[in-house]
């Protein structure tokens, strides 16, 4: 790999990076919103090093073939181009390996198949799920906002604090509560389906699934995102044992794509 | 291409040293083949990249819609992921170490860093725990550290310590596993042990010549300002493209291997361990969030997960490409197996005394 080839596999992972995040945001369907301002950053640095790479090259070459030229040089690639590598003075120690070229698969990835947020396949095929803390820590642990509402009140909640309430709170303070619940449909093998979230603590290697399972209204098309309001409904029996925690729809609403699909 | 039709009067009129194929010029424009061999790559390359992201443009605006298959879409949301996660974090790495190499003298480690390698070791793992960053940015900067004549085997112990203990994953895995401290301590002693031993084993047994030092020295009187653009470009181009080697293949891994299969092996006691350092390996997740994944394997023992959070930011196969892109095989292949070892025999120690 040469270094003009360097250079512009810099520009064009950067502008990848860039495109990720300024003008749209597919970016968040691959990591934490967190991610942006570093993203960003980090294109800026492969685009002005790029840029400087090439610029240096074509200069810096042209400069050293021929000193009485030295007013033209690095007018533009032309100049350089004309001098062609004259100043054969050893850059050889930096080209790059072949491997290099890899760089421009997450070029091809962003700018061609531009790869949507993770889904129903991830959920019934390969994601962990997420789990119950250990039994010892749990307490006064909910970021959910459920005590603080009113009773009667519609609590909108995240599927991840639902399915934590469902799993430890022995008091039960989710019961007999309407709740409100965002997340994609994915079809569950017993006639019921899924409302699923994806949680993730850094990028979409690392996602974690929450569901509810629904069984009382007939299971829309996969992917598809409603919000639902309905209840909790009590399991029989140790809250830790439930592996299934089950949500009665009492109102059902389809939702466009919310614009960071991960919790 | 403007420089295609550009009138070449610019021409020196001498040939340029160590090219023997200038032509001939006659009139205006020089014969066809003028080109040297060198020019015409140049030209070609740039050709190539105007070809690349035409075919970009075109295959992104008719074929696109093509791409539905689940499995696909998964695996190349996994893979972009991976390496979007990385870069900034590459780049930080990449840019600190060309810093280093570029603007701090040699003289100042001597300073900070014992002369003594087994002395060095246990400093290099605790400073370690100052830096944030994930392995990504780790493997340049111990790179260039050895570059500046810091002993291999120190740079290797910050090399392993920097992503296991540093201050952002610690607060992470107290995050993660809040209300069970003896997990983040067990984290911080195993991993920073097994850092310092492997250290300590490198000063013993380890050879200079097994690592392919970063070829690019920095030569008397050149401008430090081009020392750090071709250090990083250097360090970007090696360390990056292996890790996209390694993101290829934790993708893969991630989207082939059904969980299921893990669940089998959790309630075996020392199997479920190496299952664990096994899955941490292959999947390669950012120290930074392992903790998180980690806690979500609940079927495992502690020590299982100890060993997910203490093999991954040593082993994995992200951190494999990129130690063999920026050390060499020779060095990679003795290392890792190092690495796992006593990896494994300090979760199992650790483990077994604290957890």
């Amino acid at each position: 790999m040469n270094r003009i080839a360097q250079g512009l596999t810099l520009v064009l992972l950067g502008a990848a990076a860039l495109t990720a995040t300024v003008p749209t945001d597919l970016y968040l369907n691959w990591v934490k919103p967190a991610f942006q301002p570093f993203l960003i950053a980090a294109g800026l640095v492969m685009v002005v090093l790029g840029v400087w790479l090439v610029v240096a090259e074509l200069r810096g070459e042209a400069a050293e073939a021929d000193h009485d030229h030295g007013g033209h040089a690095g007018n533009d690639a032309a100049v350089a181009e004309a001098y062609g590598h004259g100043g054969d003075h050893g850059h050889d120690h930096s080209t790059a390996p072949r491997v290099a070229w890899l760089l421009l698969l997450p070029v091809l990835a962003v700018f061609v198949v531009a790869p949507p947020a993770l889904g129903s396949y991830t959920v019934q095929n390969t994601a962990t799920e997420s789990a119950a803390p250990p039994e010892r820590e749990r307490s006064g642990q909910f970021d959910d906002g459920l005590v603080e509402a009113s009773e009667g009140e519609v609590v909108p909640l995240e599927l991840r604090q639902f399915v934590m309430r469902a799993w430890i709170d022995e008091d039960r303070l989710l019961a007999e509560r309407t709740v409100e619940l965002t997340g994609f449909a994915v079809p569950a093998d017993d006639g019921g389906w899924y409302l699923a979230r994806l949680q993730m603590a850094c990028c979409a290697a690392d996602a974690v699934v929450n569901k509810v399972l629904i069984d009382d209204v007939p299971a829309p098309e996969a992917d598809s995102w409603w919000t639902v309001r309905g209840t909790w409904v009590e399991p029989e029996g140790e809250l830790y044992d439930v592996n299934e925690h089950r949500f009665s729809v009492t109102e059902l609403e389809e939702v466009t794509d919310p614009p960071d699909p991960y919790e | 291409m403007s420089e295609r039709t550009t009138p070449h009067h610019t021409h020196g009129s001498e040939p340029p040293p160590g090219d023997p194929f200038v032509p001939e010029r006659e009139g205006e424009l020089p014969p066809d083949d003028w080109g040297r061999r060198r020019s015409g790559r140049r030209t070609g390359t740039v050709w190539l990249f105007a070809a690349l992201i035409t075919a970009m443009a075109v295959t992104h605006a008719w074929f696109s819609d093509q791409f539905t298959g689940p499995a696909f879409l998964t695996w190349a949301t996994i893979f972009t992921a991976i390496c979007f996660q990385a870069l900034p974090f590459l780049v930080f790495g990449v840019a600190l170490s060309a810093a280093l190499t570029a603007f701090v003298p040699a003289s100042a480690y001597q300073r900070f860093i014992p002369r003594k390698a087994s002395r060095a070791v246990p400093v290099a793992g605790l400073s370690g725990a100052l830096l944030p960053g994930c392995e990504c940015a780790s493997v340049p900067i111990a790179g260039s550290l050895i570059r500046r004549g810091v002993a291999p085997a120190a740079a290797l112990t910050f090399l392993l310590a920097a992503p296991s203990i540093n201050p952002i994953v610690m607060i992470a895995t107290a995050v993660a596993f809040a209300g069970q401290p003896e997990m983040v301590l067990a984290r911080f002693v195993a991993s920073l042990l097994a850092a310092v031993v492997i250290g300590w084993i490198w000063v013993r047994f380890g050879r200079t010549e097994w690592l392919r030092l970063p070829s690019r020295q920095p030569v008397p009187g050149e401008s430090k300002w081009r020392v750090f653009r071709e250090s990083m470009v250097h360090d970007m181009m090696h360390a990056g493209g292996y890790l996209v080697v390694g993101g290829l293949a934790a993708a893969t891994i991630n989207v082939m291997v059904p969980r299921e299969w893990l669940l089998t092996v959790a309630g075996m006691p020392i199997v479920s361990v190496l299952v664990l350092a096994l899955l941490a390996i292959l999947l390669s997740i950012c120290s930074e969030a392992d903790a998180f994944v980690a806690l979500s394997l609940t079927d495992f023992s502690p020590t299982a997960k100890l060993a997910f959070m203490v093999v991954g930011p040593v082993v994995d196969l992200k951190l494999i490409a990129m130690q063999a892109g920026v050390f060499g095989w020779r060095f990679t292949v003795r290392f890792v197996p190092l690495c796992l070892v006593v990896a494994l025999a300090a979760t199992f120690l650790i483990g077994g005394l604290l957890l």
